[in-house]
């Protein structure tokens, strides 16, 4: 277990190293550069070539190959060098730390992630329980027809749908935003719900949780629709395996069968999805985050491309990157407590 | 029963607090550093904060007195000396005078500045475009700064400017206290600093990617702002802004799009609020095709843009079309000659091409940006509509479209785009401010043609004092480049704002900002 560990803290850390490479390499290959993109309409030859100089963006790359006494004036050492030291940079136009601003979005992502895990799963699993054991019954249909209406819906499309019933017609809940304007709350986590929980403020706690719904539901829509197709299909798979029948030759009561064996074998691969959509869900957040002015990492880093502002956009893949695959080790333990037969050495 | 219950606590709202007036932005401001912005979101925060050495008097484009409460120039408009308003404070009680108008204008011009920060990224781009360079730059228009007494300041500049005052009444030239710059450092600006004016609303937090609130400064010089307490919030998507309005989660609104008016219109709750135009979109056609060098051709394109149904269909009541290259404000800066509208007759247009020796048509290339700017709203229609219009006099138009950043790249690299869809807004008003963009020494190099009759104009422009030797210059102006049909404008729009009906003393500037000291909101809920 321990050797495990290590062998894949050491592969994380290579993909990181991996991905910061590519990254840096690939944002810059974008067509358009940040000085054209702040200057605007104003982005004449001229001015876009001065503003670039300012920022040392016509630095080459990797290596000042026309220079070989310098041969480290260039863009990458440089950032390279910022990094062992655990400096990100800062936004290019906005002079803000990269660091601190991951530090405070990545909690507001973070809660949007998990509350539309929770919305998934606690909608998801029971509809594909019931559709499993039910069958080709009106349920199993209904469920069948809800995974593939939330899998087809576009983020972004139903966002605005439910802003607009929920905040504006039925006026229930509000339309974005993680607070109202009225209330105050020093953050603590970064967790608004937790955080006026641990300050005792039961009127935030639920202020913010009201500002959760509809964003969740929107990021939850497509992990929910898997999850329930993958607990239906996993869980009849079980089913119809012998030491079910064994069970139930024995004499087992049907619940105790369904409940206790095979549903804890059939949620396997739901784990396994689970750990996928980490990515997805991150994905998502681009999208769901940009439509609830929900200020997390993916409004940031969504604003950050079109405006391509390069240290912005490599520290939030980087930190993505590093998210997943945090998520995906634990899934990966996770196996071990679920099926004895898996052992990890 | 359960639906009635979860109906009331699903709508129980937290507690109503004092007077709190909150406005939905298009986004985050980039900063909150004067000098070193170019985006609206940041101008329309710093109006709040800071203020500027001139102002513009409400809802106009006129100057009226800032921090300086009068300005004269020498005769030929190389030397400005500006008169500090007295007894004004920051809002850290650091006193605003000459020595704080110097450190601050200095920081922007002077790039050996110790408080410039440009080791660590400040570039002050804004400084080079409007004012032509920084310190010891021939281009630059600032030669000097000097501190003639505690309450004056006099600018020495390199080349005459009658527009000096102007450009120092734009937003992005706020003046901000020179302690606060010290002590937050190369911080100034970003979320984890305290960015101190003298403006009506004290700087309390900037929450990124979610708000920035703001309290009133009770020791305002000026008029006192009316609400306990200022929340500028970032809502990127206009339907999402529309919503929050209509819910009432936000007071009032800008950059809406135009088809939001009739919803808005609809609204016994909401009123629809138009900004004064003062901005111009449109198309530009390329020296370096072999059609469009043309003048027959550029003349038949001009006159088979049926601009009026265009700007009715996608500014229904939001925008205007003439033969003006400036918006109506500045219309004394247009000729008596040139017709107010352009001629629209398709079977002219036909006649002048086949004219020009293609009684077959031709085919051309016309890009339209992707984004939504606030000229062209909807840029991809509006693009198709203008194709439809070419198309029925036998010019084929290909649409081509690229990301914005690259567009903006592409069209100034050789050969650049045969007809492309582009546009301006002002920063401050004058002329020179709109024709400068797009003509003379400074100018995009997107349609190779530039001649220097131009640019000597445009430099006498700058140079005239007096309104009237204004007027005749950019009358001149106007007729040359309407005649040329280099860039013909399509329309001048208004950008569609909303607000609350209990919103009242909100005056929007044709600039696109202004300060919310004068809002009142009795009877909010």
């Amino acid at each position: 277990m321990g050797s495990y560990l290590i062998r894949r803290v050491l592969r994380t850390l290579l993909v990181i190293v991996g991905i910061s490479v590519v990254v840096f390499a690939f944002v810059r290959s974008i067509p358009g550069d940040p000085a054209t993109a702040l200057l605007g309409e104003r982005a004449t030859p001229q001015a876009s070539a001065a503003l670039r100089e300012q920022l040392g963006l016509n630095k080459p790359w990797f290596i000042n190959y026309k220079d070989p006494a310098r041969l480290l004036d260039a863009q990458f050492p440089k950032y390279v060098g910022q990094l062992v030291q655990g400096d990100l940079g800062s936004g290019i136009k906005s002079n803000i730390p990269v660091r601190d601003e991951l530090a405070a979005r990545f909690p507001a992502t973070a809660e949007l992630a998990v509350s539309a895990l929770l919305f998934a799963l606690i909608i998801g699993l029971p509809a594909g329980i019931v559709a499993a054991l039910r069958r080709n019954s009106v349920w199993d249909n209904l469920a069948t027809t809800i995974s593939l209406v939330g899998v087809s819906m576009p983020i972004f499309w139903l966002g605005l749908l439910l802003a607009y019933f929920f905040g504006v017609r039925l006026g229930w809940l509000p339309p974005s935003a993680r607070l109202g304007n009225d209330t105050v709350l020093e953050p603590l986590t970064g967790f608004y719900v937790l955080d006026a929980i641990l300050r005792g403020q039961p009127a935030a706690a639920w202020d913010a949780v009201r500002h959760l719904i509809l964003p969740a539901i929107a990021l939850g829509s497509i992990p929910l629709a898997i999850i329930a197709r993958i607990t239906r299909s996993s869980l009849l798979e079980v089913l119809g395996q012998d030491y079910v029948r064994t069970a139930r030759a024995k004499g087992l009561a049907g619940r105790t069968v369904t409940l206790k064996h095979a549903l804890r074998n059939a949620l396997l691969p739901v784990v396994t999805v689970i750990g996928l959509q980490a990515g997805a869900l991150l994905g998502g957040a681009v999208l769901t985050e940009t439509i609830f002015s929900w200020p997390g990492l993916g409004s940031w880093v969504y604003d950050a491309i079109s405006q391509r502002d390069y240290p912005v956009i490599q520290g939030g893949v980087i930190f993505a990157a590093l998210v997943v695959s945090v998520v995906n080790l634990i899934v990966d333990l996770s196996y071990a407590a679920l099926d004895p037969r898996i052992q990890y050495r | 029963m359960k639906k009635v219950l979860l109906t009331a606590l699903l709508a129980a709202l937290p507690s109503a607090g004092a007077a709190t007036l909150v406005f939905g932005a298009n986004g985050d401001p980039v900063s909150l550093e004067p000098g070193n912005i170019t985006d609206g979101i940041s101008i329309l925060v710093q109006r709040q904060i800071y203020d500027t050495l001139v102002d513009f008097k409400e809802g106009t484009t006129d100057l009226t007195p800032g921090l300086a409460t009068s300005w004269k120039s020498n005769a030929n408009a190389t030397q400005w000396t500006f008169t500090l308003r007295p007894g004004v404070r920051f809002h850290d009680g650091t006193p605003m005078n000459a020595d704080a108008v110097v450190f601050n204008v200095s920081r922007w011009w002077d790039p050996k500045h110790p408080y410039g920060f440009r080791d660590q990224g400040r570039t002050f781009e804004i400084v080079g475009e409007l004012l032509g360079g920084y310190k010891g730059d021939a281009t630059a228009v600032i030669k000097n700064i000097v501190k003639v007494g505690d309450t004056t300041v006099r600018f020495d500049l390199n080349k005459p400017s009658s527009v000096f005052p102007n450009v120092m009444a734009a937003g992005y030239f706020g003046i901000a206290s020179p302690t606060a710059i010290r002590k937050d450092g190369a911080k100034y600006g970003t979320p984890a600093s305290r960015p101190v004016g003298t403006g009506p609303f004290i700087f309390q937090a900037w929450r990124t990617g979610d708000r920035v609130t703001l309290l009133p400064n009770k020791l305002y010089w000026g008029e006192k702002a009316k609400v306990d307490q200022l929340v500028i919030r970032a809502i990127k998507d206009p339907s999402q802004r529309l919503n929050e309005l209509k819910a009432g989660t936000i007071d009032f609104t800008n950059d809406l799009t135009p088809e939001a008016l009739k919803s808005v219109q609809a609204d016994r709750n909401l009123v629809a609020v138009k900004r004064p135009s003062f901005n111009v979109g449109f198309v530009s056609l390329n020296n370096r095709n072999q059609y469009l060098k043309n003048d027959k051709v550029r003349q038949a394109i001009s006159m088979a843009i049926n601009k009026d149904a265009i700007v009715e269909a996608f500014w229904p009541g939001l925008g205007i079309s003439n033969a003006s290259f400036v918006p109506p404000v500045l219309a004394w800066a247009n000729s008596k000659n040139v017709p107010a509208d352009y001629k629209f007759d398709p079977q002219a247009a036909k006649k002048m091409l086949a004219d020009a020796g293609y009684p077959n048509g031709l085919s051309i290339d016309l890009w339209y940006m992707p984004v939504s700017r606030p000229y062209f709203p909807s840029p991809k229609p509006i693009a198709e509509a203008i194709a439809a219009d070419l198309s029925a006099i036998g010019i084929k138009v290909n649409l081509k479209t690229e990301d914005w950043a690259k567009y903006l790249e592409d069209r100034n690299k050789e050969p650049g785009f045969d007809m492309y869809m582009i546009g301006w807004t002002g920063d401050y008003g004058d002329p020179d401010n709109f024709y400068s963009a797009y003509y003379g020494a400074t100018a995009s190099d997107d349609i190779n043609w530039n001649p220097p009759q131009l640019q000597r104009l445009l430099e006498q422009g700058r140079a005239a004092v007096s309104q009237a030797d204004k007027a005749k210059v950019y009358a001149q102006i106007h007729e040359i480049t309407y005649g040329a049909n280099y860039r013909i404008p399509v329309v001048h729009s208004q950008p569609l704002a909303a607000a609350r009906t209990y919103v009242k003393g909100w005056v929007p500037s044709p600039l696109g900002s202004e300060p919310f000291n004068t809002i009142s909101v009795v009877g909010k809920r």
